[in-house]
This record gives structure tokens, C-alpha cells and sequence, in this order.
């Protein structure tokens, strides 16, 4: 009975965030809560999927933006080159761009471990922003790729920005269920077994280089999937999403909510929007907020904000 | 079952093995004694596959085996508890084992949830390294005792054919001591089985043959009662004990 009532209470919630456009079009400022959320659900596929390599497998990227980069300039050049708007088009060449790319990274920085492994993405992060950069034919250089056609699907048109936002919230959805089957997953499992002991798992029998690598191709690919939505939803793509800043967001993100707790990375990536797009408009000052935020967490709360309100509430009821 | 040829091992200018043979046949029950720093650890390491010989060669059932990696050993029937635990601290005590036991079966699954019957294997292999009961608890909640019988359910979770023990009863009260090595007294005869170990009371009780090791070379090799017997070990080993 609580399962039937906790699982009605879920699908509720995923109704209401998938119709949020609907139900809010009263508020004067439902378009700009509209525009805000499609964001913040969208670095919030880029924080579950980092989250999957930090927090479940114990592998601190601090490169994830190369693969939500990757796919936001595939999903773009995709539809500019190939003259194609099909979603699945689209998206497929991110999920594939972005694949390919993490399996060749992985290959060598999945050998290292710990702040060697962080330094090795960074510095293969750095090499593909060059490369963006600099291939200015493909990639439109340092101005970016303007003008990114927002895709159809079926006979579905998500040209508009409330049937966009839908398109968005419901791949959040499904990339949310993806990972919680993940996590809890025999695979999910030999992950955690990773993170809390490699050589041990070596001992068992695991090809824990072969496992880390799947794993990083996996990540890759998701984010590749919010890169994507990202470059449908800002209709540019830019140097910016496969920069080092976009990597921090994410990685914030996953520290501040709360790491391995499946919605911590949720929770982190709309506390991180909200501070870096809402909060200016109100107080002076706001961006020097995210960094106290981010040495508040690290200092005194390194479990998130989930983690500590799973032991606030599990101190409560005993 | 196994078998190591004249292995070398340096480390810079350092020589941790010397050329050292050693042939366990199955079934046999093989202590490995000496000194700190003999090359005990060295030895086990080049036997799982944690680290490459300099030179020599380890045959593992008539198969060249040398300088495979430790899970492709581990593929083969070799089995090994740390002298230090290498267990998976915040896990509870029957997940540690169910990741042991999952390994036969292979990571790639990830959409179906474990299996149960694993839990159950989990939970009568844990019972029989004396910790039913203790499936719940963190591996990092279980005593000292508790954490080495768990680092040894997990050397024999995959039913291994070679199973390698480094100090199995180090840091052991005398009573923990006494119950892990009824535990590996206990075990099967066909399973082949080296120990390293200093507790001499331990490897009389255990040991077939006794083989020892000092600074990096084999000094002697036989019955307990041979070595027991030989000048040179109760110099440089035994007789440390004894005095």
C-alpha cells in the first residue's frame, strides 16, 4: 500500500513537472519559469550522468562538458549539414559523437585514478575546447553555431518553447529512470564495488579497466543527450558548452546535492541555476554566492544536500 | 597446481626475490615462512598477477600464466586474502560476498537487479566463516576478527582451485586465531591452499610442507619435521621465534 501510494505520488510529480508550461500559464512569469526549469532540467541530465562516474563509480571527471560539447555541436552541425530536423537524427549523432569521443578519452584516462584521473580529463577536456576552438569551418569558432534548428519528431513539432520544455522535461524523466535502474542494477552494483575497493574487484575476477570504461562511455553518452537538448533549447551552441566552466557547473552541481544519491544531482543542478540565473536580479553579488555555497558544502556538508536530509531524517525517526 | 620458476623480482636496486622455485602440487597444503622482508608478499603478488616478474615464469596448472592480471587469475581458480583487508568498508557484510559471487556471472546487466538466490548463497557462505547473522552490518562495523573471516569468505566465494592466505591470524587475539585456523583447517582437502604465515603454532597446524624464504631465496623446502630439523632456518628464523 505505501509502495502503490509512493509510486502514484512519483508519477504525480513527473505529470506535473512534464505540464508545468500548462498549469503555470496564468503567472505573468510562466514563460521565464518555463525557460529557467528547461535549463535546470537540462544540467540536470549533465549532473546525473557525471554523478554516475563520481558518485557511483568513484571516478572524479572534471572533463564531463567535452561529451555535453560534443553533442551539443553534433545535434547542431546534424541538422545544419544534414538538412535533417528529425529528432532521432539528432540525437542519435550526439549520443554517438559523444560515445565515441568518451571511449577514446576513457581508453587512456580510465588507467589513472583519483587526482590523476581528474587531471587527465581536464587536460583531455582542454584539447577538445582547442580543437572547437579552432575548427572554425565545423564548429563556427568562437562564435559558435547560431541559428540551431529545434528538432521533429513523428509529425511533433518542438519548434515551440512549451512543446520544447515537454521535450526536455520528459528525456530528464527517462534519463532520471535510467539511472535509478542503474544504480540498482548488477551492473550498478559492480560500480559501487569500484569506487570502495578496485583492487579487491581485480582480486574477484572483474576487468575493473574494461568496467571503468564502460562506464565513462555510458556518462559520455548522456551528457551527450543534455548537449543536445541544450543546443535545441538556447538554439546556439558555443565554445562555452565543451568549457571547463560548464564542467565545474556540473561537477558543483553533484557536490552540492549531494553525490551517488540519484536526486543530489538533481537537486544541486537547480540550486546551482537559480543561484547563477535567478538570485543576480535580486541581490548584488550573487555569483561570489555560488562559491560560498560550494566552500559551505565541501567544509561542513560533503554528503549534499540530500545526503544530509537523508541523515537529518534518519536521526529524526530513530 | 602451481608452479614458479627461478622468478626475479627487483625494485630499482632492491632484490625482493632472488630466483626462487616453487612447486605446490593440488591438494597440498603449503606454508611460506620467513623474516620480514624475505619476499613473502612479493611472492603472492607475482602469484596473482598484481605484479610482473623481472624474470622466471608461473605455471598454473600446466598453463603459462605469468604476468596475467589478477582478474584473468582470478578467471582461473586463484583466490587470495590480503594480509591487509581489502574489503568494501561501507558495504554490508553480504553485499561484500555478493559482489565476490557475481563476479562468475559477469558485470554487464544493467537493467535487471541481482539476482536472490545470491543473497541466500551470501548468506550460508557467510555462515560458514563463522559470521551468520552479520549480513547487515558494514563490512567497517565488524571487529577486527569479524573483517578477516569476511576477507576470507571472500577468497573462497568463487570456489576457487588455489587460495592464497597472507597472515590469515595477523593482529588476531589468541582465541580469533584459533578459530580462523580451525576455519582453514576445515576446508577441503582438494582445495590447494599457500599460506604465509608467522605464527608458528599456525602453520604446524596447517602446513603439509613448509617452504622457507629468505631475503629472496628459497633456503629450505620440506615435511614440518624436516624443517624443524634444519640448522640453517632455526638460525635464521625459528630460533628468533623460539629465544
Amino acid at each position: 500500500m505505501r509502495r502503490v501510494v509512493a509510486v502514484a505520488g512519483i508519477l504525480a510529480l513527473a505529470v506535473l513537472l512534464v505540464t508545468f508550461p500548462i498549469w503555470t500559464a496564468d503567472w505573468e512569469s510562466s514563460r521565464y519559469a518555463t525557460t529557467i526549469l528547461r535549463d535546470m532540467l537540462v544540467l540536470a541530465i549533465l549532473a546525473l550522468s557525471l554523478d554516475l562516474l563520481v558518485g557511483v563509480a568513484g571516478m572524479p571527471s572534471l572533463g564531463h562538458a567535452a561529451f555535453f560539447g560534443t553533442g551539443a555541436y553534433a545535434a547542431a552541425i546534424a541538422a545544419q549539414r544534414l538538412g535533417n530536423d528529425d529528432l532521432l537524427v539528432g540525437l542519435g549523432a550526439a549520443i554517438a559523437v559523444a560515445a565515441l569521443l568518451a571511449f577514446g578519452i576513457g581508453l587512456f584516462a580510465v588507467r589513472a585514478a583519483g587526482i590523476f584521473f581528474l587531471m587527465l580529463t581536464l587536460a583531455f577536456a582542454q584539447m577538445v575546447f582547442a580543437v572547437a576552438f579552432q575548427a572554425v569551418d565545423l564548429t563556427g569558432g568562437s562564435n559558435g553555431l547560431a541559428g540551431v534548428h529545434r528538432p521533429t519528431l513523428a509529425g511533433l513539432d518542438f519548434n515551440g518553447a512549451d512543446a520544447l520544455y515537454q521535450l526536455v522535461a520528459v528525456l530528464f524523466l527517462l534519463v532520471l529512470v535510467l539511472s535509478w535502474r542503474i544504480r540498482s542494477s548488477t551492473y550498478g552494483r559492480a560500480l559501487a564495488g569500484l569506487r570502495e575497493n578496485e583492487r579487491r574487484m581485480r582480486a574477484l575476477g572483474y576487468d575493473t579497466t574494461r568496467l571503468k570504461l564502460s562506464a565513462f562511455v555510458l556518462a559520455g553518452a548522456i551528457a551527450g543527450v543534455g548537449g543536445a537538448l541544450s543546443a535545441y533549447s538556447l538554439r546556439f551552441v558555443s565554445t562555452n558548452d565543451v568549457g571547463v566552466g560548464r564542467s565545474i557547473e556540473a561537477f558543483v552541481s553533484v557536490l552540492i546535492g549531494g553525490t551517488g544519491t540519484l536526486i543530489g544531482p538533481v537537486v544541486g543542478a537547480v540550486v546551482v541555476l537559480y543561484i547563477e540565473r535567478v538570485l543576480p536580479s535580486s541581490i548584488p553579488f550573487a555569483e561570489t554566492v555560488l562559491g560560498l555555497v560550494f566552500v559551505v558544502f565541501v567544509v561542513a556538508a560533503r554528503q549534499g544536500i540530500v545526503g544530509l536530509a537523508v541523515a537529518t531524517y534518519a536521526r529524526v525517526r530513530r | 597446481m602451481i608452479e614458479a620458476r627461478d622468478l626475479r623480482r627487483e625494485f630499482g636496486g632492491i632484490v625482493a626475490l632472488a630466483g626462487v622455485d616453487l612447486r605446490v602440487e593440488q591438494g597440498e597444503r603449503r606454508a611460506i615462512i620467513g623474516p620480514n622482508g624475505a619476499g613473502k608478499t612479493t611472492l603472492f603478488n607475482i602469484l596473482t598477477g598484481e605484479l610482473a616478474p623481472t624474470s622466471g615464469s608461473v605455471r598454473l596448472g600446466g598453463e603459462d600464466v605469468t604476468a596475467r592480471r589478477p582478474h584473468e587469475l582470478a578467471r582461473r581458480g586463484v583466490a587470495r586474502m590480503y594480509q591487509r583487508n581489502e574489503l568494501f568498508d561501507p558495504l554490508p557484510a553480504r553485499e561484500n560476498v555478493a559482489l565476490a559471487l557475481r563476479a562468475a556471472t559477469g558485470p554487464y546487466r544493467p537493467f535487471t537487479a541481482p539476482a536472490r538466490s545470491v543473497a541466500a548463497v551470501a548468506d550460508a557462505l557467510l555462515e560458514r566463516v563463522g559470521l551468520g547473522g552479520r549480513g547487515d552490518a558494514a563490512a567497517r562495523a565488524l571487529s577486527h576478527g569479524e573483517r578477516r573471516q569476511l576477507e576470507l569468505a571472500l577468497a573462497l566465494a568463487r570456489a576457487p582451485r588455489l587460495l592464497l592466505l597472507d597472515e590469515p591470524t595477523a593482529g588476531m587475539s589468541p582465541a580469533e586465531t584459533a578459530r580462523i585456523s580451525g576455519l582453514i583447517d576445515a576446508l577441503e582437502r582438494t582445495l590447494t591452499i599457500v599460506v604465509v604465515e608467522h605464527d608458528m603454532d599456525v602453520v604446524f597446524r596447517l602446513a603439509d610442507r613448509i617452504t622457507v624464504l629468505h631475503e629472496g631465496r628459497v633456503i629450505a623446502d620440506g615435511t614440518p619435521a624436516e624443517v624443524r630439523a634444519d640448522t640453517q632456518v632455526t638460525e635464521v628464523y625459528l630460533g628468533k621465534v623460539v629465544a
